[in-house]
């Protein structure tokens, strides 16, 4: 169900924290939602331009110990992310 | 952060569901203690030789219980004063154990006998906490106002550790306990305890005296104290470290990473307090704040206080959308709560105010403002 090229509302605020973590602030709702280091990651790669298989070319390269299943791991955390409404696809008229 | 409701409990005997389960009940057995903590945010009077200062009926207890299983009762918590000293604390323990409940202690230890923490080896669930407010006698003992106390303490742990118990050590941090904070950590290795928590230093009762007589650490310096114990500290034990701050100035790694141990919060939507003199109140503070007292166990139904109290109610229907100042702006509101309504409440008398803490933080420009939603 993840869109071929997700990007992210651009209303939506990535906090980074201290720690590598982050918070994602949507100020239409006022809620935020923590984000793990790799999430971060992934957050930053949601423009519009690159794929499931962008992303996870993207985290094998960039963390370490990066489990077999990745690739569901990351289009679980996109899906969650299109749930929460703060990521969506481009829509392109012809 | 994500909203975090609470769950609808079990159907009960009438057959609707409860919608907000009584899964604990807290006891404070006794209105008396043998110890004078400095801090005690209860303030209970100090109980030695002849006086005798009230004590929880225990005919009340079955009768308690009975209305509260259907509510949804999981577990109770024994606290006081001191539970310890409650001259029935055995058969109190037996039945809590008859009736198959989750059993949580709070106690200083001084009185903690082989036989004792054989029976609450013997409890489901058990939880055991003891407080130390300081990793040698001096320090302890001026905090805690009764010579002897550590080393009685120390006996009290050994006893429950010989059961198999684990106790957790809670060491309220204060200026002169400041040093400690790593040595009782070691001891509680040595010891063989399970874990060990610092609390805050609440401005309640007793712990407002010391705030005021500035014995209290500046918030900027239990912030970092915070960090140190979280991201040091606990690398360098084995036992599990709590630094019981707000949960927005903890890092998101140790609440939400893999081995985070996830937002603790006050359980207020599930808990009661049973004071020594057989009240329903909201928890211990109904000691020292009488509207939060809502009714008695002689004479009231339980499900009536549970489901009809006008201020458990209020902060049902008002928690955490109401919360005001800082508290109001927090992302982690619905996680939080607001941190402690009966702190709260006890402040300003209102129970939608912000927790001291967190506002003063922001005064000082030390509140984390990626966890505002601005």
């Amino acid at each position: 169900m993840s869109a071929d090229k997700p990007v992210a509302n651009p209303q939506v605020v990535l906090r980074e924290e201290f720690d590598d973590w982050a918070v994602l602030f949507d100020p239409d709702t006022a809620e935020g939602f923590a984000v793990n280091p790799v999430g971060v990651l992934i957050w930053k790669e949601l423009d519009g331009n690159h794929d499931i298989a962008d992303i996870v070319r993207v985290v094998r390269e960039k963390c370490e110990n990066v489990p077999e299943d990745v690739e569901t791991h990351c289009r679980e955390f996109v899906d969650s992310l299109i749930r929460k409404g703060l990521v969506g696809t481009e829509v392109t008229h012809d | 952060m994500s909203p975090d409701r609470p769950a609808s409990g079990p159907e009960n005997a009438s057959g609707p569901a409860v919608r907000y389960p009584l899964s604990q009940l807290y006891f404070y057995l006794t209105e008396g203690c043998n110890l004078a903590c400095r801090h005690c945010w209860l303030a209970p009077k100090l109980q030695q030789g002849d006086k005798i200062y009230p004590m929880l009926d225990v005919g009340l207890l079955p009768h308690i219980l009975r209305q509260a299983k259907p509510l949804g009762l999981q577990g109770v918590k024994l606290t006081g004063g001191e539970p310890l000293m409650h001259p029935e604390i055995l058969s109190i323990l037996e039945h809590i154990r008859a009736e198959d409940l989750n059993c949580t202690m709070e106690t200083n230890g001084v009185l903690c006998t082989p036989e004792i923490a054989r029976e609450l080896a013997r409890q489901k669930g058990r939880f055991v906490s003891v407080s130390l407010d300081g990793a040698d006698a001096e320090t302890n003992e001026w905090v805690r106002g009764v010579p002897g106390c550590f080393d009685a303490a120390v006996r009290g742990i050994k006893n429950l550790v010989e059961t198999g118990i684990r106790p957790q050590i809670i060491l309220t941090v204060m200026k002169r306990n400041r040093s400690h904070i790593e040595p009782i950590v070691r001891l509680a290795e040595k010891l063989g305890a399970g874990s060990v928590k610092f609390n805050v230093l609440m401005p309640t009762a007793r712990g407002e005296d010391l705030h005021k007589r500035g014995e209290a650490l500046p918030v900027e310096e239990l912030i970092e104290l915070g960090r140190f114990v979280e991201s040091d500290l606990s690398r360098r034990t084995s036992l599990s470290l709590i630094f019981h701050h707000p949960p927005v100035f903890r890092p998101l790694g140790r609440m939400f990473g893999r081995n985070g141990d996830g937002c603790t919060r006050c359980g207020i939507f599930s808990i009661l307090g049973v004071l020594a003199d057989g009240s329903y109140a909201l928890c211990g503070i109904g000691e020292t704040v009488p509207e939060l007292v809502f009714g008695r166990a002689d004479r009231d139904r339980l499900e009536d206080v549970w489901n009809n109290n006008a201020v458990l109610n209020d902060i049902r229907t008002g928690l955490p959308g109401k919360l005001k100042g800082v508290c109001g702006e927090c992302l982690m509101k619905t996680l939080c709560l607001g941190s402690c309504v009966a702190q709260n409440y006890y402040s300003t008398h209102d129970l939608f105010s912000p927790f001291w803490f967190c506002e003063e933080a922001r005064k000082k420009g030390l509140f984390p403002e990626s966890r505002l939603a601005k």
